[in-house]
């Protein structure tokens, strides 16, 4: 089956369906940026549970659901909870996570019971509020114009909306929220409203997600994709632009996946936002694990080259001055750093000696003179004796860079030997 | 003839957090059982070089020893007493019960204390003055006295050398003198007393010697001749700006390529 | 089988007499020990403040119970339940290698574990469900406890692994009770700190596994958390405490089990967890009324 063939076999009923999920997806990576950020991805938690007696009596006082009541019935519900787990913590001394997992699981059992004693009244089921029925969103529609669009969407889409212009409007705030509260409340900023309102938004997107994907996957789309972001950028914009993107292509692959293995969508969009999550932890740029791996292979193979070419300046010094040299390592990684420099050209075998091509002299001269510079200020600064001067600076050679060298000779007030008294190369 | 070995030894110990030095080739050496004090800035790792004595920090680089031997084989002979904001102090166990932790390695698995460790726990106790208080809840008692519970629980293993993390932090002037006659009480029974102390002041009276920290070692030695002018000076207006300069480039380096 | 026939006796009426049966005591009796169990075990993590480590470990289940039941087409509880038991594990150690290898923090990656091990589970029992695996229908049991559905002999491995889980507990009191007081001065004396908050890790999981059948995967997490909670309340010893928490742990199982007995359509955990949170509430209340906290 082609790609084409698939994708109209997919067909527009479950076009809607892909297109809710990706809007509470949407609305949820947002939220879930700052949750994960503010370390509040517990709360996300707590809240997705805690909003289900909110839903529940919203609805049996006639509230429809994804109607303006049940929003307002899980706000309330949120706040509840977490001012509950605030009582908790301060007024009866329970910790936190202990507090919270009390409130949350009392809530959600609560709403259970509602939901199973109300059952005749309402059209609930206790496994929907589990794992939602995406797959039935397309058939409750709303006439808008000429189209039928389906109720949960346009929720979605509202919740997205005011979510999107509500960051819009307060973004400057949140970031410095987000970043530092305690400066933020000290500027003068309305830190617990920034909370309150990202709290309300959390309630928001749970109602929105309740149906679509049940209240323990709206965890999924909160928190999965925004601490997968996080591991890819750093700036709070991007990161949370990453989110949305992840957290949206997961909703629609996890569909497919779902239509294709004919089972349920919420689990299986909560699988492939977990294995984006996993592709994040392994070849994120900067802090993934495949590029941590090749950065201590080629940090190794930088030092063994660096220490080739260092013995040798030192040797050709000593040469100078008629003083022996200590021997370049010879691991089998430091063998095969030399035969790469000289292959490179960088060193040349001169009448059986090793000597420095004029390219490769400044590097060399440079990570000399980085040792002997460190030498000399744990000397001056360190007490140290003379001989445990030689490892840690053998060991930082390979880390100073040229403005770190001018600012430790500065200290240094220009000296120019070293505690060996080797005299320390000028920078070039 | 057979010299004992030195009770601690730091070989050029470096402590890094996430790559990042925060202590760097320290090397100090205390043969004598004394009262030693261990001195800086905040922030200056002084903690950090009592938590590397005591394994509880992994070593970027170098070695510590204790009688001459690594730390595992000694463990039974070091009395340790953290930060009183490291605990939950609403846990449900009387003071008792603390004291009591300090005779566990010696009971060993599976086994509970006997009387003879309750005996041991209740001499602890009385030697901080706090006999009165063993079946109080811990949290219903003063600053001063839970650090007196602390040091109760150190004394309470029967170690050659204790290590005391800022024991003098938010403590009345009573505690402090009772803890400080408990630990001139150990240096005089010859223990060699560590004590980490944030603090200036009183600093001559107390120590024998000292160690003066800003993330490397400045000088070390007794007291009144290590705490020259100049060596403060290196300590509390010193070299950081060009530790942490090379501690970030550090990080940076070795991270990527 | 036999689970068809309690899943029938729940529809029915509220049928007093049904709560009398030999079955239903026999089940009483179990879900009572594991409750009890649950409220020590819990009293100690909830001390070590790893009070929701459980509520991950009891999401991840899910999948195992799917994947055992989907192994060996058996839907005895045992299998099911070690299924669920090498799933928990798998969970935590996908938590200590995120600890460990990546920047997520320990909230966010607790969150992401329990939703996408929920998810993949929720997917697997869906599929099967879809496909028309005769039984895997009753896998929605698990979610929300259903105890009604439980034989004799099931109440029976429910009582033993819950025993020893707790005569484990009370072997290692002294070395859990000092790592989760004061880590680093354990560690300082020598103690593998590491060897023991993973036992303790395994035993909550245990306990989040045998607590399935009676509470479900959402609500498990409770059991160990509700009842040292209350517990705490009433006293500041200890031995007490975890006393105190197996009795208010045992009490809400049994209470729970014969509400939900009696009531048709009614899950099992819900019910639980609402008379533990009962129970709390009134501890506070009656705590605070007998002697206010002095302030510390």
């Amino acid at each position: 089956m082609t790609s084409a063939d698939f994708l109209s076999e997919v067909g527009p009923m479950h076009g809607w369906a892909m297109a809710t999920a990706a809007v509470v997806s949407a609305a949820a990576a947002m939220v879930g940026t700052l949750l994960v950020v503010r370390r509040m991805s517990l709360l996300g938690d707590a809240i997705s549970h805690a909003v289900l007696p909110g839903i529940v009596v919203a609805v049996l006082a006639g509230g429809r659901p994804g109607g303006p009541l049940v929003i307002v019935g899980a706000v309330v519900a949120a706040l509840v909870t977490v001012w509950l787990t605030q009582v908790l913590r301060d007024g009866v001394g329970v910790a936190e996570d202990a507090g919270a997992g009390v409130v949350f699981t009392t809530l959600f059992a609560l709403g259970v019971v509602l939901v199973t004693a109300a059952a005749s009244r309402i059209d609930l089921d206790p496994g929907c509020i589990l794992y939602g029925i995406l797959e039935l969103v397309p058939f409750d529609t709303i006439s808008v114009g000429r189209w039928n669009v389906p109720r949960a969407f346009l929720t979605g889409l509202a919740v997205l909306v005011l979510i999107g212009l509500g960051l819009l409007v307060t973004w400057r705030l949140q970031v410095f929220v987000a970043f530092d509260a305690d400066a933020a409340r000290a500027a003068g900023m309305p830190v617990a409203a920034a909370t309150l309102s990202l709290l309300a938004a959390t309630a928001m997107t749970a109602v929105a997600g309740f149906e679509a994907v049940g209240a323990i996957l709206v965890v999924a789309m909160l928190v999965v994709p925004a601490a997968a972001a996080e591991l890819l950028g750093r700036r709070l914009s991007r990161v949370m632009a990453m989110a949305v993107a992840l957290g949206v292509v997961g909703s629609v692959l996890g569909y497919l996946a779902a239509w294709k293995w004919n089972t349920n969508a919420a689990g299986m969009i909560a699988v492939v936002l977990g294995v984006e999550y996993a592709m994040a932890v392994i070849f994120a740029p900067e802090e993934g694990l495949l590029a941590r791996g090749i950065g201590q292979i080629w940090l190794r193979w930088r030092v063994a080259c660096e220490d080739q070419l260092a013995a040798v300046w030192r040797r050709e010094e000593a040469a100078g001055t008629g003083l022996a040299a200590a021997a370049a390592p010879h691991g089998f990684i430091d063998r095969l750093a030399r035969a790469w420099l000289a292959m490179a050209g960088r060193l040349r075998r001169v009448d059986g000696e090793w000597t420095l091509d004029p390219r490769a002299r400044p590097a060399a001269e440079m990570i000399v003179r980085s040792h002997r510079l460190w030498e000399a200020w744990l000397g001056r600064h360190a007490e140290l004796p003379v001989d445990h001067l030689h490892p840690p600076a053998e060991w930082m050679e390979h880390h100073l860079g040229a403005d770190v060298r001018r600012q430790i000779e500065a200290d240094l007030g220009w000296q120019a030997s070293d505690p060996h008294g080797s005299e320390i190369p000028p920078e070039r | 003839m057979s010299l004992a070995p030195p009770l601690v030894e730091f070989h050029d110990v470096t402590v890094a957090y996430g790559r990042r030095p925060v202590l760097w080739n320290v090397d100090l050496t205390i043969s004598e059982p004394c009262l030693f004090g261990v001195v800086g800035p905040n922030g200056a790792g002084k903690s950090t070089l009592l938590k590397a004595a005591l394994g509880l920090v992994p070593l970027a680089g170098g070695m510590v020893r204790l009688f001459g031997q690594p730390l595992e084989r000694v463990r039974r002979r070091v009395g340790y007493v953290p930060q009183r904001e490291t605990v939950d102090w609403d846990f449900p166990v009387s003071v008792m019960d603390v004291v009591l932790m300090g005779t566990y390695s010696r009971v060993g698995w599976l086994r509970r204390p006997a009387a003879a460790e309750r005996a041991v726990a209740r001499e602890s106790l009385a030697r901080v003055g706090l006999e009165d208080l063993a079946d109080r809840q811990i949290g219903r008692l003063s600053g001063g006295q839970q650090q007196r519970v602390f040091l109760a629980r150190a004394l309470a293993q029967q170690a050659d050398v204790y290590f005391l993390d800022e024991p003098m932090a938010g403590v009345d002037a009573r505690s402090q003198e009772q803890i400080l006659a408990v630990l001139s009480g150990l240096r005089d029974a010859g223990k060699l007393v560590i004590v980490v102390h944030h603090d200036l002041r009183a600093v001559t009276d107390w120590f024998d010697a000292v160690a003066l920290i800003d993330m490397r070692l400045v000088a070390a030695g007794p007291t009144r001749e290590t705490l020259t002018p100049d060596n403060l000076r290196r300590t509390y207006a010193g070299a950081i700006d060009v530790l942490d300069e090379v501690g970030r480039a550090v990080q940076r380096r070795s991270r990527t390529p | 089988m036999t689970s068809a026939v309690g899943y029938l006796s729940c529809l029915a009426a509220i049928d007093l007499s049904g709560l009398l049966a030999y079955n239903t005591l026999i089940v009483a009796a179990g879900t009572a020990a594991v409750g009890c169990a649950a409220g020590v075990v819990g009293s100690l993590s909830v001390l070590r403040k790893r009070a929701l480590v459980g509520d991950a470990a009891a999401h991840v289940t899910l999948v195992g119970v799917a994947t055992a039941f989907a192994l060996t087409g058996r839907r005895d509880l045992p299998t099911l339940l070690a299924g669920g038991f090498a799933a928990a594990l798998a969970g935590l150690l996908v938590l200590v290698v995120m600890r460990r290898y990546t920047r997520t923090r320990d909230d966010a990656a607790t969150a992401i574990v329990l939703s996408v091990g929920f998810g993949g589970g929720i997917a697997l029992v869906a599929g099967m469900t879809a496909r028309g695996i005769p039984g895997s229908a009753g896998l929605e049991n698990f979610l929300l406890g259903h105890t009604a559905a439980l034989t004799a002999r099931d109440a029976g491995v429910l009582a033993g692994v819950s025993l020893a889980t707790v005569v484990v507990v009370m072997l290692f009191l002294k070395e859990a009770t000092l790592v989760a007081f004061d880590r680093s001065f354990a560690a300082a004396a020598g103690w593998p700190v590491a060897v023991v908050d993973y036992l303790l890790v395994v035993l909550v999981a245990v306990m989040v596994v045998v607590g399935l059948p009676a509470a479900g995967a959402v609500l498990v997490t409770a059991l160990v958390v509700i009842p040292p909670v209350a517990a705490r309340q009433w006293t500041d010893r200890l031995g007490t405490m975890l006393v105190l928490a197996g009795v208010i742990g045992l009490v809400s199982a049994v209470t729970g089990v014969a509400i939900s007995a009696v009531v048709p359509r009614l899950a099992t955990g819900p019910v639980i967890v609402l008379v533990a949170a009962a129970i709390f509430a009134i501890s506070v209340l009656f705590t605070r009324w007998r002697s206010p906290r002095e302030a510390a």
